[in-house]
């Protein structure tokens, strides 16, 4: 109910309508009484902004279409890599070491997969992206070299 | 018909092939992959044109791999009823014959050859055999398709040349 106010107040303030329609109670009043006035054939023009305007609000917000989604463009998820993050990360790379990828710092002996991607995150090199989904299954991208590594 | 269309294509890429040609093996590998292959649903990919996105690499938990849709524009040839299409025969017997079109099998069964055609199971290789006519193994034939049998990776279609105009191509 409060998101249909919301909404409903923001269109009026752009329609013909004065500002006493901002009670909820006599706005929802008024709308029904308008779609009757629709059928009389007066007013066209307030009509057709009411109907955009109660369309307006669950549309307006998330229009998905079916192409990949964007990153967020804002970020604003924390800076420091999170345990798990790390542990996830680590796995990853250590894993595609394992199965021979190519290792972007100096190996020095090391034969570990572990121990040479803990060497890669230590010298930011790991050529990793972490997708943060928020609760809104919107989602940030974050470069593992960007991101601060605490221990 | 041929078309153009635009399509994807998925491909998992094994941490062995990570570094600074992973592009070139991603567009190796989807030439690979789909010229020369078959779907019900586009008929035969021919030819990749251009690939236009090679899509961001999505690591796949617990294997290590990376997923990369990449988006192509290709030509494709997908067989409609109706059209006339030129092949060439490549098996007889006493049923009909087997045309290919390109990479299209068009099966033209016997009932649907002009009804002064014989098949002749005698001759060296058999053939079918008409005053004016004559159909056997490497002859170039226009056939009209009057069905197609769509499967999941493959199309067969069935021909007539009992009309105007089709049956043997001669070349002069």
């Amino acid at each position: 109910m409060s998101d249909d106010e919301r909404m409903e107040t923001g269109d009026f303030e752009g329609g013909d309508y004065e500002q006493d329609y901002l009670d909820p109670d006599t706005l929802n009043y008024e709308n029904e009484d308008g779609a009757e006035n629709e059928e009389d054939g007066m007013n066209a023009e307030v009509d057709e902004n009411m109907i955009v305007e109660s369309n307006a609000p669950q549309d307006g917000e998330r229009q998905r279409t079916g192409k990949a989604a964007k990153p967020n463009e804002v970020r604003v998820t924390t800076p420091y890599m999170t345990k798990y993050e790390r542990a996830r990360v680590l796995g990853t790379r250590a894993l595609q070491i394992s199965m021979n990828a190519p290792v972007l710092v100096p190996v020095e002996g090391e034969t570990d997969p572990l121990e040479i991607a803990l060497k890669e995150l230590a010298a930011k090199k790991i050529p990793l992206v972490i997708r943060r989904y928020l609760p809104d299954n919107s989602f940030e991208d974050w470069k593992v070299e960007e991101l601060i590594i605490q221990e | 018909m041929f078309f153009l269309r635009e399509l994807t294509h998925t491909i998992l890429l094994h941490p062995s092939y990570f570094g600074a040609q992973l592009e070139d093996y991603l567009r190796q590998k989807l030439y690979e992959d789909v010229e020369g292959t078959c779907s019900g649903k586009h008929g035969y990919i021919i030819s990749v044109i251009t690939i236009s996105d090679i899509g961001e690499g999505k690591i796949i938990p617990s294997t290590g791999q990376a997923k990369f849709k990449t988006t192509y524009t290709a030509i494709v040839m997908k067989p409609f009823k109706g059209e006339v299409v030129d092949g060439k025969v490549i098996h007889v017997n006493k049923m009909g014959f087997l045309a290919m079109v390109g990479p299209l099998q068009v099966f033209v069964s016997s009932h649907l050859t002009h009804g002064d055609m014989k098949y002749d199971p005698n001759a060296s290789p058999p053939c079918y055999r008409s005053n004016d006519e004559i159909i056997q193994k490497d002859t170039k034939v226009r056939m009209q398709i009057v069905g197609c049998r769509v499967e999941a990776n493959d199309i067969f279609a069935i021909g007539t040349i009992k009309k105007d105009f089709l049956g043997q191509i001669r070349e002069d």
